[in-house]
């Protein structure tokens, strides 16, 4: 084929436009067009801010990790909650996880593309242009929120889909009935494992019971702390997580040893915001706890002694440990340690103590038994067995290993009397991405067309159309 | 409205429902399937067959174009002693059936056309199933009882 030929339309798949599912989360936003098995852009929701010749400038996306800029501080858009804080950044945020991989950049205003600059004599008094081409103008768009996000974040999401994006459809579906969905239940008991946040949200019917969505921040970014706080009291040695960019050379070292390592250093007008740091430093966390950290199975807790009289935390130490080696060589194996970090999300009282921690004790109402408790008290009583039938665990920290064993147990002994059933996707990707697959199938389906909220729709009701549309 | 696939429900499938609620336990159940276009729930099976196996067996053995497991919806019209000087009832039952290893695409398509279905042909008991003893008769007996017979 003669490459200067351009390509019939048809290759670029004619006038077939594909909507856009939105998932955003507090730790990362997921962004694809409806019909893949996975996202294709997934990106930090956290952006970076420094500035450069007196201008603020913002980095959006994987950049923010990679050039530790002078003074670059990194912020995220939504709350600990899950809720957005920020508004004018979290519309920028998710506009770029669609832009950047998936509808490309739109043209700019035609007066500042260089194409059409003119003497200043001869400067037009008057012109009209379109200026802003509007980033989803050729996309419906799917979004995602959680069981608690409030109606007036609800409508605002909306205005900002339909006004500034130029969505000509919107539809938006809690995270909860897509993962309840995605495992094939119109019931569910949906156990969400999130970064800020773990959620536990009943769906009934295809519908979500609101007063039994519970939620608490001990999720993820939790754990890491737990870690933090396991570090600096370690044996032999604290341990400091030293990131790659402050790293310019190693030397391997025996189990224990301290590091042997060349580090990079700033002066401090060079040096990046102490938040650059730690969002480097949970990258390490996150790798720690995928390769190290380990949810105590059960039967019973981790402080509980077991039914031959030896204690969990015994039988714990007498498994094989773990090795990890940090960015600078450090490297340990990590015994009953592993199972120590994320215990309290279980059991409060084994929460690792820490004054530095931006994490309050946590209490016993925030673990996830207890959290499954209140839920279910929340819920009509004739429906809580088919909710325990159709236990759903979705979320990326659910992943930790051995996390469904101990949860099974948990619900096992929490009510002995109905039957308990956990599903839980044993593919990492399913379990990471259930809500953006489940919004993925839907909006893909020729038949969801009568659920859009049309452009149109939205101009004769106004944003409050999404508290009727879609709930 | 609640999330919904959109999935439509063809008239055939409403007309043979109503004709099997007039049969008083003549015919025995019904069972449902959504078409391979992905745009409407058609009829599978309309069976007199009074051996429940024989449907359980139906349900099982339920396969996609390409052989895969696949899901399926039924209405099944149990029959029950109470006991004493109570007598016989029967209640229909509405089951769905999405068995585990059905591929996310259709248990997401069966889930989200669910409620549509029940609600179409307006039946207030159900149980869902995703294994097979799921669907044994006796926690089909005790649901649709309401766990007054087969203990």
């Amino acid at each position: 084929m003669n490459s200067s030929n351009p390509p019939q339309a048809a290759e670029y798949g004619g006038d077939e436009v594909s909507a856009i599912v939105l998932d955003p989360g507090y730790s990362t936003t997921r962004a694809g067009f409806a019909g893949e098995d996975a996202p294709k852009s997934l990106i930090p929701t956290y952006y970076g801010k420094y500035n450069a010749n007196g201008q603020e400038k913002l980095i959006f996306g994987d950049d923010v990790f990679v050039t530790p800029r002078p003074g670059l501080s990194v912020h995220n858009p939504i709350g600990k909650d899950g809720i957005v804080e920020d508004w004018d950044l979290a519309e920028k945020v998710w506009e770029y996880s669609f832009t950047s991989r998936l509808t490309g950049g739109k043209p700019g205003n035609p007066f500042q593309n260089g194409l059409n600059d003119i003497p200043h004599e001869e400067l037009p008094t008057e012109m009209e242009v379109e200026t802003h081409e509007k980033p989803l103008a050729d996309s419906p768009l799917l979004m995602t929120e959680s069981g608690w996000n409030p109606a007036k974040a609800r409508e605002k999401t909306i205005e900002v889909a339909m006004e500034n994006w130029g969505s000509p459809a919107y539809y938006q579906a809690r995270t909860g009935v897509l993962a309840a969905f995605a495992s094939g239940k119109a019931s569910a008991l949906v156990v969400d494992i999130g970064a800020s946040n773990i959620s536990i949200t009943p769906v009934h019917d295809g519908m979500i019971l609101k007063r039994g969505v519970q939620h608490s921040p001990l999720g993820g970014d939790y754990i890491s702390s737990q870690i933090r706080a396991l570090f600096k009291s370690n044996s032999p040695q604290p341990i400091t997580i030293t990131p790659h960019y402050l790293i310019s050379s190693k030397t391997a070292v025996e189990a224990g040893q301290p590091p042997q390592a060349k580090y990079k250093t700033f002066p401090p007008e060079k040096a990046p915001d102490a938040s650059y740091r730690s969002l480097l430093e949970d990258r390490t966390l996150s790798e720690f706890k995928e390769c190290v950290v380990q949810v105590w199975p059960g039967p019973n807790k981790l402080a509980a002694t077991g039914p031959t009289g030896v204690s969990n935390e015994e039988m714990a130490r007498t498994t094989p440990g773990r090795p990890f080696e940090f960015p600078d060589g450090y490297n340990q194996v990590f015994g009953a340690d592993r199972f120590r970090v994320v215990e309290s999300l279980f059991d409060a009282k084994a929460a690792l103590p820490d004054p530095d921690s931006p994490f309050p004790a946590p209490t016993q109402a925030q673990t996830v038994p207890e959290l499954i408790k209140a839920s279910l008290g929340g819920v009509d009583v004739d429906i809580r067995p088919h909710l325990l039938a159709n236990v759903v665990v979705t979320g990326a920290s659910s992943l930790l290993y051995g996390f469904t064993d101990r949860l099974n147990h948990e619900l096992m002994q929490l009510f002995p009397g109905p039957r308990v059933r956990i599903s839980a996707p044993g593919n990492t990707a399913e379990r990471r991405f259930a809500s953006w697959i489940g919004g993925s199938i839907l909006a893909s389906l020729g038949t969801f067309h009568q659920m859009w909220i049309s452009k149109k729709e939205y101009e004769e009701h106004g944003p409050n159309i999404v508290e009727k549309r879609c709930k | 409205m609640s999330l919904a696939s959109g999935v439509s429900i063809q008239d055939e499938c409403i007309t043979a429902f109503n004709d099997f609620r007039m049969s008083h336990g003549k015919t025995k159940f019904i069972i449902f399937k959504i078409a391979d276009n992905k745009k409407e729930v058609v009829l599978d099976e309309v069976s007199s067959d009074q051996d429940y196996e024989v449907f359980r067996g139906k349900l099982e053995s339920a396969q996609d174009s390409k052989g895969n497991p696949a899901p399926r919806y039924a209405v099944y019209d149990v029959e029950y002693e109470l006991g004493g000087s109570e007598g016989k009832r029967s209640k229909i039952i509405f089951i769905s059936w999405v068995p585990d290893n059905t591929p996310t695409l259709w248990s997401m398509i069966y889930a989200s056309t669910r409620e549509n279905l029940k609600n179409a042909l307006n039946i207030h008991t159900s149980i869902h199933a995703d294994d097979k003893s799921d669907i044994e008769w006796k926690t089909v007996l005790a649901e649709a009882s309401g766990g007054k017979a087969g203990k």
